[in-house]
């Protein structure tokens, strides 16, 4: 039986004949040559190498004072210090640095609780349909209804601030839309031939589930997910400038704007630094999920591909 | 012991978030709404204008009586008045309702002799009956000042403008307790009863109560107030919680006044044309005290390697940039109870070899502070930094001011930092929060000689000696590190030039009623 399987997965997921390349080979290629994707993908390495290596690359603490406040605070930008000091005469590019950190954990994990929980009862709705469906979904709905960040106020009022609460708070936003993007794919796979084949031989629901409609349906979902790191970044930034994520003295770069705000008018570097930061990180993950939509959705593909507008 | 100024936690969160989320826009539409009234107003006066002032805070209430938060006195300052009121510089008694007092030769009873010619808003006249009245409802109902008034054993009115007071003891400072603020405001009689007194006012003062919105409070003059003014014909006080937008409406003329000043700004304030930027010397003082019912926090070697760890010079100018004042006792050194006793100074070295006395090693502390106080939040950051230098991990705890309070209550914390505003006189700096028992000693200091002196020094009547034993009682206070003092912030505010008439206040009480604007 798991022979069976095996050569119908085999059948549904095989390549166009002309390209025998295996599909992640095609994949990549299609992204290399998309050069904003590229672009995307280098700025994205340098954060993630920030976030990694931080404590290591930055020639300061992240709350530690370059010299004594008086002498040394809200200093421009300059060899020394070339993203300038803060209002403690703390070095701004060391806590750039350091807050990728807290972007990079509150993006990845926020998405993760979402990805699973919305996937999972994606499947579920998808799958039996009728009241467990409707029952799923309209919860998703009462979710959904909520504007995000408001949203991911009221969980954090609940919790109480701090990162590991916002990034609990920013997970729960997100869940109905990846219960919503699965739902639908779901809906769309499984009545075809080769999920109802394995049906009649007698295959569970865990097993069709797992083996047949999950790869099916997981292209929407990497780029769905691509594109709610972008969004659950700007949603810390966002609950860290309210106060509620990140505490002092740790950096993340919503924080820092908040901090830099009040100071905009004698040292911009306070604040357009992180908010640079913001920006390029965010336009990344999204330049990522637009080609990889570009690359994962078939037709689309074909039709890019045939009206000779790759990039 | 006082507690009067403090913002209330919630209505001033929801306010920052407000802020941050709209940007103000919605503020612009509210302050035409603001103008409108000015106008109508504007015709039918003499001097003319209404002023506007804008406030960082909301009021919780308008209760006198009831609210502790700072921006409600801000607004009842113009609206109620006290038996005495402390003068607008060396905030000296003067008379204000009471015209004259004498205090018995046993120094157990108060004869206050009050104005005949004073109308309540609603045009009820004045006299004694009110008086007892307020006084008797805050011990009744055992409300939010009802400590102030722990020695008065009965409050007789013999005439309509006599009142005696009648004390268990001495109590030396029985003007500061009911006219330090308008928190012991005079009510006029059965006005609980009559009315809303949350949303309503019924005052002796030069404004009265117009209207309550959202986002600002009108007030208009009383044509017959008792005193010189006013020469506005009324005031709004808008909520402004982002001082950056304060400060954006004051230099573009659509704000006369406000208190609501980014510290970082005052500098280059001061150089703008056509405003007035005036910063001096408060009452207030900002402290950071440790739990001492916690291990290792009772050893006082471990107290002594705090005080020694931190540079006060640093934290005042990182929280103030220079409008601070360092100190380490409570009371800025121009009062007449000032204490020059400074033991402290930073020295990392001495402060190493405390903690080694107390054979304490790899010490963390939780330092509990508050957004509701920014300042608060920065000092930490710099504490953390500063007692890092010696080893002490410190983990900044911020916290909502309602959940900072609990904690406080509960003493479910190792340190906090906070400040205490609007005293005048030394039992409200020290007494409550360093007597064993007292309401505000949350640090849990309890030490029999402290004790002896502040009670002592509560009830003798002889200002010197009074003086010395206070000082006594601070040296035991700052030697035992009860509270870490830290230094007294200066009170800054900014008005239009075209505004006259008036002075900023030490005790941040805001008073309009002498202030013209151009016709």
């Amino acid at each position: 039986m798991s022979g069976a399987a095996t050569t119908h997965e085999a059948e549904a997921g095989a390549p166009p004949a002309v390209d025998t390349r295996p599909r992640w080979r095609q994949i990549a290629d299609l992204l290399v040559s998309n050069r904003l994707a590229l672009f995307a993908l280098f700025v994205l390495g340098v954060v993630l190498l920030a976030g990694i290596l931080g404590p290591s690359l930055a020639p300061y603490g992240v709350n530690e004072r370059v010299g004594s406040i008086v002498d040394f605070r809200l200093r421009p930008p300059s060899l020394n210090h070339i993203f300038g000091t803060d209002e403690l005469a703390r070095d701004v590019f060391s806590r750039v640095l350091l807050g990728a950190r807290a972007s990079l954990v509150v993006g990845a994990v926020a998405v993760g609780i979402a990805l699973t929980s919305g996937t999972l009862l994606g499947l579920v709705a998808g799958f039996y349909g009728g009241k467990i469906d409707d029952f799923i979904m309209r919860a998703m709905d009462v979710l959904f209804s909520f504007p995000a960040i408001l949203m991911a106020i009221a969980v954090v009022a609940v919790l109480g601030p701090g990162l590991v609460n916002a990034m609990i708070a920013i997970g729960i936003v997100y869940i109905p839309i990846f219960a919503r993007v699965t739902r639908g794919s779901v809906l769309s796979v499984r009545e075809l031939v080769y999920v109802r084949a394995a049906r009649s031989i007698g295959a569970s629901d865990a097993r069709l589930i797992r083996r047949h409609i999950l790869p099916n349906v997981a292209a929407p979902i990497i780029v769905q997910t691509t594109i709610s790191l972008a969004f659950a970044i700007l949603s810390e930034a966002a609950l860290s400038f309210l106060g509620l994520g990140v505490q002092p003295p740790a950096a993340s770069w919503g924080r820092m704007l908040a901090e830099g705000r009040g100071f905009i008018q004698q040292a911009w570097w306070m604040a357009v630094f992180p908010g640079l930061s913001i920006f390029m990180t965010v336009l990344s993950f999204n330049l990522i999920g637009d080609a990889l939509r570009d690359v994962l959705d078939p037709h689309q593909r074909s039709a890019i591909e045939s009206q000779g507008l790759g990039v | 012991m006082l507690r009067p100024r403090r913002v209330v936690p919630f209505v001033a969160s929801l306010a920052l978030l407000l802020g941050a989320c709209s940007g103000g826009g919605e503020g612009v539409e509210e302050v035409t709404g603001g103008d409108g009234a000015d106008g109508a107003d504007g015709a039918e006066g003499q001097e003319g204008g209404t002023l506007v002032a804008a406030i960082s805070g909301q009021p919780d209430q308008l209760d006198p009586h009831q609210t502790t938060a700072y921006p409600s006195f801000q607004v009842l300052e113009n609206v109620y008045d006290t038996l005495v009121v402390p003068g607008p510089e060396d905030l000296e008694f003067q008379p204000s309702l009471a015209t004259e007092w004498e205090v018995s030769d046993d120094n157990l009873t108060w004869t206050f002799t009050l104005r005949d010619d004073v109308t309540f808003h609603d045009g009820a006249t004045f006299d004694s009956a009110d008086v007892a009245y307020s006084y008797n409802r805050i011990i009744d109902e055992e409300l939010a000042n009802a400590f102030r008034l722990a020695s008065v054993e009965e409050i007789r009115t013999p005439d309509e403008t006599t009142v005696e007071i009648q004390l268990s003891e001495p109590t030396p400072n029985l003007l500061a307790n009911i006219g330090g603020f308008k928190g012991m405001a005079i009510l006029p009689e059965g006005a609980a009863d009559a009315l809303d007194l949350s949303n309503e006012a019924n005052g002796t003062g030069p404004f009265m109560l117009e209207s309550m919105n959202p986002d600002s409070i009108q007030l208009s003059a009383y044509e017959d107030y008792w005193g010189e003014g006013p020469f506005v014909d009324g005031v709004t006080f808008r909520f402004i919680s982002e001082g950056t937008t304060a400060l954006t409406e004051l230099q573009a003329g659509d704000v006369h006044w406000t208190d609501n000043i980014p510290p970082q700004r005052l500098e280059s304030l001061q150089a703008e044309e056509g405003l007035v930027v005036e910063s001096i010397a408060s009452v207030d003082y900002w402290y950071w005290a440790v739990n001492f019912e916690r291990e290792p926090f009772s050893d006082p070697n471990v107290r002594n390697a705090l005080a020694f760890g931190i540079d006060r010079e640093e934290i005042a100018e990182a929280a103030h940039f220079g409008a601070a004042t360092v100190n380490q006792t409570a009371i800025s050194p121009d009062s007449f109870w000032a204490h020059d006793y400074a033991p402290y100074s930073h020295d990392p070295e001495q402060a190493r070899q405390f903690l080694e006395d107390a054979g304490v090693d790899g010490l963390s502390l939780g330092l509990m502070v508050t957004n509701e106080f920014p300042q608060t939040v920065t000092v930490a950051e710099v504490i953390a930094s500063q007692l890092g230098q010696i080893g002490i991990d410190v983990e900044i705890q911020t916290e909502t001011f309602g959940t900072w309070l609990d904690r406080q209550g509960q003493g479910d914390f190792d340190a906090f930092m906070l400040g205490w505003l609007g005293n005048i006189d030394p039992f409200g700096y020290y007494h409550s929060q360093h007597i064993c028992e007292g309401s505000n000693n949350y640090q849990g200091y309890c030490s029999e000689e402290t004790d002896e002196l502040l009670n002592q020094a509560a009830t003798e009547t002889d200002q010197d000696a009074r003086r010395d034993l206070y000082h006594q009682a601070v040296e035991k206070i700052v030697d035992d590190n009860s509270y870490m003092y830290l230094y007294n912030p200066n009170v800054t505010q900014a008005w239009v030039e075209s505004l006259s008439g008036y002075t900023i206040r030490p005790d941040r009480a805001i008073n309009f009623e002498e202030v013209r604007l151009p016709g």
